[in-house]
């Protein structure tokens, strides 16, 4: 059992704040992937969890047992580092038996241990080489095979793909969403990758700016994202925003004409904040057709997909999935109609999502 | 060929410098040592008759193992406290105890002041009625404890030893700080993940990470204390006062080849063959712990 609570946990270094106040609850075995662009404090977040750096303020427990004072290695807690960080004067078996010798395990047990884990990562004829000796790849296996002989009740795993080629990538990651399946632990996994996140997780914790933005399942932060950054931040290519003025039943953009929708999301704001998928959008060469009128900036084609990017009236620059077959030279006036159920609305004063 | 002609032009002064200075005098000790002397003119080619006589004849035997025991325990005194020392300094400034920043500077000043001052400083401070350890002894009560430091044969040597350790200590600090600045922080990170116990991450993980620093702290402390001249010649005289309890093998030699106070006893012979004796014994060892340590260094 390793069910995690955070509450309030703050991090300062001086006077600079880094996490103002993070809450999460995160369930036994789940695989939980911290998500954002660089310095929004995801790493931070994961060293206090290791114990590696201290809490300033709020409380971090495991099961219910405070942690904030517990050092990092009686937390039973392992983690694969981003480098790899291992020992490069031990072979691959010394790098894995270091740690379980020190737990004070029994000889049998610690072999038994690494013997189960070479098998499962495909260590066995790499026992004797030194890291220096291994590629990439292997060295991460090894990382991972250090982490699982602790039989840790919570395995963190900061970046660990991005040292590795764009092949070996996809490779790896099926690697370790295999291992969590099998293994089952709590798993939590840093990336800044959102489509790491995206196949990896149970539930991404979405942080920006030393806040969480969002936490929930891919599913949820795709169809449903609480405000503009995540609505931006998954998804590729990315969500556009459009800055749209509300009469009645009428969304005005400026200076590309308006859209004409059944229904509203209720609230008597004016000002609102449409975000749309590529997906949502079609586009027509027909001039007279209704929607936002714009013009093509160029073609994406990308074999399967082809991506239409459209320069709207204020300026804005919108992606549209488009037909293969769509042929459009830049500059070509366009006009972008929106599929009503795939809007996604947003104030504009705060940016967080209006109920639909 | 210009280029060529710059580097010829560039070697060639040292490369001659080195040969008159250092090669020459080398390959000269090693001819004079076969030779018997009278003061400085040389007599008839005696064979091995001068090693014989350092190592197998009265008085010299005596002295030559005296002397050359007190080297073997300078260097391991040295070894303990020097490198001992020095690491422990490393890895506290390392890891930023409070003070880190002032160590740091404070631990290398002594390794830029000249062997001469820090002799005569340590004479000053060791003197036996105005020296300020005895008077900081007898200050505190405890002046039981203050003694004639460099003036018995128990403490005399110990007192160099002393002296030449805070002398010297910044620079094996200074390396092993180096070697420990090169170990990435999140090696560090996958240690405390795993114990944290200062003892197991210095000597599972920091100390064989730095090994390839020590090699050289090694070999020039070993060179160093088996050459070691300056110090005990200014504190202790060049007849290794008293009564021999501080004399080494470089003193010895000097006093060998040139005469001691009196100016008696001047045996050039004898005196180039102990040189001979400490360069082989010197270069054999220095050579063979180079060898053995190089195997053990690691690639980070």
């Amino acid at each position: 059992m390793a069910r995690m609570t955070l509450s309030g946990i703050k991090k300062s270094f001086n006077t600079t704040d880094v996490l103002h106040g993070i809450d999460l609850e995160i369930a036994d075995k789940e695989f939980i992937v911290f998500v954002g662009p660089s310095g929004c404090g995801k790493s931070t977040l994961l060293r206090l969890i290791a114990g590696l750096d201290n809490i300033s303020a709020g409380e971090f427990r495991i099961d219910d047992h405070r942690m904030n004072e517990v050092a990092p290695s009686r937390r039973g807690i392992a983690m694969v580092f981003q480098s790899y960080a291992l020992y490069p004067h031990m072979d691959v078996y010394e790098n894995m038996a270091f740690g379980v010798r020190l737990m004070g395990l029994e000889k049998a047990e610690i072999e038994q241990r690494i013997d189960e884990a070479s098998k499962m990562l495909r260590l066995d004829p790499l026992l004797k080489r030194k890291p220096r000796e291994l590629s990439g790849g292997q060295r991460q296996r090894v990382a991972i095979g250090r982490a699982l002989v602790r039989k840790p009740k919570v395995l963190l795993l900061d970046e660990p793909l991005s040292n590795l080629d764009a092949a070996l990538r996809s490779d790896v990651r099926l690697e370790i969403a295999r291992l969590h399946r099998e293994i089952g632990g709590t798993t939590i996994y840093v990336t800044h990758d959102q489509v790491e996140a995206m196949t990896l997780a149970d539930r991404i914790v979405v942080m920006n700016n030393g806040k969480v933005e969002q936490f929930g399942s891919p599913r949820e932060l795709y169809e449903r994202p609480a405000n503009t950054f995540v609505a931006t931040f998954i998804g590729s290519p990315r969500m556009a925003l459009l800055d749209v003025e509300r009469s009645g039943n009428n969304l005005a953009l400026a200076g590309s004409g308006s859209l004409t929708l059944g229904k509203l999301p209720a609230g008597g704001e004016r000002e609102l904040v449409i975000g749309v998928r590529p997906d949502a959008l079609t586009i027509k060469t027909d001039a007279s057709a209704e929607g936002f009128k714009g013009s093509v900036i160029y073609t994406e084609y990308l074999g399967d997909n082809t991506f239409v990017y459209v320069r709207l009236g204020d300026g804005t620059l919108v992606s549209v999935r488009a037909d293969d077959a769509i042929d459009l030279k830049p500059d070509a006036p366009v006009t972008i109609q929106v599929a009503p159920d795939a809007i996604h609305y947003f104030s504009r004063s705060t940016r967080e999502r209006l109920a639909a | 060929m210009a280029r060529r002609l710059w580097i010829t032009a560039l070697i060639v002064p040292p490369l001659a410098f080195v040969a008159l200075f250092v090669v020459y005098p080398i390959i000269s000790a090693f001819a004079y040592a076969f030779f018997q002397w009278h003061g400085l003119a040389r007599g008839e080619f005696v064979g091995f008759a001068n090693f014989y006589k350092v190592l197998f004849t009265q008085p010299y035997a005596d002295w030559t193992v005296n002397a050359f025991t007190h080297n073997v325990l300078v260097f391991f005194a040295l070894m303990v406290l020097q490198n001992g020392i020095g690491f422990l300094l490393a890895y506290c400034v390392w890891r930023e105890l409070p003070g880190a920043a002032f160590h740091r500077i404070a631990v290398f000043l002594p390794v830029v002041l000249s062997t001469i001052i820090v002799g005569f400083l340590f004479k000053l401070f060791l003197h036996p009625l105005f020296g300020v350890v005895n008077i900081s002894l007898r200050g505190t009560g405890l002046g039981w404890l203050a003694q004639p430091w460099l003036g018995q044969g128990s403490t005399a040597l110990w007192s160099l030893i002393i002296a030449n350790a805070w002398h010297m200590v910044g620079f094996p600090t200074l390396v092993f700080l180096a070697g420990m600045q090169r170990i990435p922080g999140e090696i560090l990170d996958a240690v405390r993940m795993e114990t944290e116990s200062e003892w197991v991450k210095i000597s599972k993980v920091v100390w064989p990470l730095v090994a390839p620093s020590a090699t050289v702290v090694f070999t020039l402390l070993f060179v160093g204390s088996f050459n070691w001249f300056e110090l005990p010649y200014i504190m202790a005289g060049v007849d290794g006062s008293p009564h021999k309890s501080t004399d080494v093998l470089g003193l010895y030699f000097y006093r060998t080849a040139f005469g001691d106070q009196s100016g008696s006893g001047q045996d050039f012979g004898a005196g180039s063959a102990l040189a001979v004796l400490i360069f082989v014994f010197i270069a054999v060892f220095a050579g063979f712990i180079t060898f053995r340590l190089r195997k053990r260094e690691i690639q980070i």
